[in-house]
């Protein structure tokens, strides 16, 4: 097999994150949430006590960064979880119950799926909390269709091959013949999906607490940090580089291990190598 | 063909019926009570249930949901507590803003994309394809508030070159309105190049393996008439229905960058909405957004369909 360098890149850039983030868990520079108004807009430097540098509260941006982590990898992976979970559930029942349901539910995650970019999450945070939890429930919510889709138009692929029919004449149950035979057959689409997804939860997540929906003052948060960041950065841009290329990195990682695993996994003919 | 477009035409309607229905319900479970909202803490129970009670509130959900359904025909989608103004008159006022941005941001990432995505499929694994696909990954990974930020300091602050906030309308002054759209639009288009672009470097390099390419070829047509006139051709169909697609989700609105840059689109209107619970405004805005996107990628559908025969002839031949 060829190396895939997509794949090498993506976990690379992962680990980091994941690494920073088991690190908040044991050691931080200075208490993330520590005002200290004589440490204003110290300038990052390797020498410095604080190596990314203070913001407008003299706060450890470093320290920051870092307890920022938990909330991002946190809100993109419960959130993409449950909404796989959720996704696979339902684009099950309309494949395999067929009659009515899957007009039922096909038709809503048609609707679901008309919300453009981030107004579905906005408006489910309008009706739950802003904050940590109502992210992870706009979040999942917005990942439902995306997989409810793909699962169902794969059973309708697949429920015509010979060993599914083969499977349904022996007798298996439905349930059975779900976990046994359609579920490996979709795992390398849905690891693929599950990661780029991922990727998409981290910009939503950022989106929402950039636009002061997600989580809230004091505690961190990259997109949170960017938005009060914007009223200094002008005369302090340094403020504004660490949480965007902390999302970047999240981001460019998680999408390209997806498009790793696809090359890998499913287009093996490897079009784009 | 006739009937592929009836078709597509009746499932735009019952995916608008659901949107409306997700839309109505989910809003009404708002927690508190939206004549409180609009009177304040200093009201009397009386004045508020004087104003529940004008406002249809206490009347079953589905006669709610039904007469602003048939309000929604008329146009009519209530009126905005946070402004004191009717909803359509204020998205009618934000839509030029909004449709300026992305019609223009989506000029810039369709030229970038289709130079770099044909070249790079033409010239495979060369300098040039490495750096498109570097544009595809970091195009999707670069978040547009953060990149909205840097343009804003550099040009706007280091360089002066552009104004880094408000809207010119166009009759007002041409050139003023084409440099208050141009960050926000660039800004716009590298959220969008990447996809664009992956998606027509895998379209043209599957369209160059084609056998009318050999073809082409053989009958001595120059390399760039077999490229644009048959490889083009041939691989126009995915970009068009990604195109649409993206433009329908810029048109809707592009809240964190009309957020960034100050400009009173759509988008801001959403945001207030939201941050005040304005649940009229936040209904109409939801409700006009989503028509907006089916609209549009109705549009290129049958768009689609007039280009590719394929489609044509298979939909007759069923």
């Amino acid at each position: 097999m060829r190396i895939n360098l997509s794949l090498i890149i993506g976990i690379i850039l992962v680990l980091i994150i994941i690494a920073v983030w088991v690190l908040s868990f044991v050691y931080m520079p200075y208490p993330p949430n520590e005002m200290n108004i004589s440490n204003r807009f110290l300038k990052p430097g390797i020498d410095s006590e604080h190596i990314l540098g203070t913001d407008n509260f003299g706060r450890d941006i470093l320290s920051r960064i870092m307890y920022g982590s938990r909330n991002v990898l946190l809100v993109g992976i419960v959130s993409v979880t449950l909404g796989t979970m959720i996704g696979i559930l339902l684009g099950a029942l309309a494949a395999m119950l067929k009659h009515y349901s899957d007009k039922i539910i096909m038709r809503i995650m048609d609707g679901l799926m008309a919300f453009p970019g981030i107004l579905l999450a906005m408006m489910l945070v309008t009706v739950l909390e802003k904050g940590i939890q109502g992210s992870i429930a706009a979040i999942s919510i917005f990942m439902v269709p995306v997989f409810s889709r793909l699962v169902y138009s794969m059973i309708l692929d697949t429920e015509n091959l010979l060993y599914i029919k083969a499977a349904k004449s022996y007798g298996s149950s439905k349930g059975q013949i779900f976990f046994r035979h359609y579920i490996p057959a979709m795992l390398p689409r849905l690891i693929t999906q599950f990661s780029s997804s991922i990727g998409s939860a981290v910009m939503i997540e950022t989106s929402l607490s950039f636009l002061g929906l997600g989580i809230q003052p004091p505690f961190a948060s990259w997109g949170l940090m960017l938005s009060e960041s914007r009223q200094f950065f002008m005369g302090y841009p340094y403020l504004a580089v660490a949480p965007g290329i902390a999302i970047i990195i999240t981001v460019l990682g998680f999408n390209l291990i997806g498009d790793g695993l696809n090359d890998i996994l499913i287009d093996r003919e490897g079009s784009d190598e | 063909m006739l009937s592929y477009v009836l078709d597509r035409f009746k499932s735009s309607i019952v995916v608008l019926l659901v949107v409306s229905i997700i839309t109505f319900f989910v809003l009404m479970i708002i927690p508190g009570n939206p004549a409180q909202l609009i009177l304040g803490t200093d009201a009397t129970p009386e004045a508020i249930a004087e104003l529940h009670a004008a406002m249809g509130l206490d009347r079953p959900m589905y006669q709610q949901y039904l007469s602003w359904l048939l309000n929604l025909f008329k146009l009519d989608m209530g009126t905005s507590y946070v402004y004191g103004e009717s909803v359509t008159a204020l998205i009618a006022r934000s839509i030029p803003v909004t449709f300026s941005i992305s019609t223009f941001a989506m000029a810039i990432a369709v030229f970038i994309a289709f130079l770099f995505g044909m070249t790079s499929a033409i010239k495979k694994n060369s300098v040039i394809d490495y750096f498109s696909r570097s544009i595809m990954q970091l195009g999707a990974a670069i978040p547009s508030f953060w990149i909205g930020m840097v343009f804003i300091v550099y040009f706007g602050v280091k360089l002066k070159v552009l104004p880094v906030s408000g809207f010119v309308p166009i009759e007002r002054n041409l050139a003023g309105f084409i440099r208050s759209i141009f960050l926000p639009s660039l800004v716009l288009a590298i959220g969008e190049v990447g996809t664009l672009l992956r998606i027509i470097r895998s379209s043209m390099l599957d369209s160059l393996k084609q056998d009318y390419m050999d073809m082409a070829r053989v009958k001595g047509l120059s390399a760039g008439k077999t490229y644009i006139k048959y490889a083009l051709r041939g691989a126009l169909t995915a970009p068009l229905t990604i195109m649409g697609m993206q433009f329908a989700k810029l048109a809707g609105g592009t809240v964190v960058v009309e957020t960034i840059f100050a400009l009173p689109g759509i988008g801001r209107l959403v945001l207030t909405a939201v941050e005040h619970r304005d649940i009229v405004l936040l209904q109409g805005l939801v409700m006009f957004i989503t028509s907006t996107v089916v609209f549009i990628t109705l549009i290129v559908d049958i768009l689609v369909m007039f280009l590719n025969p394929r489609i044509k002839s298979f939909q007759e031949g069923e």
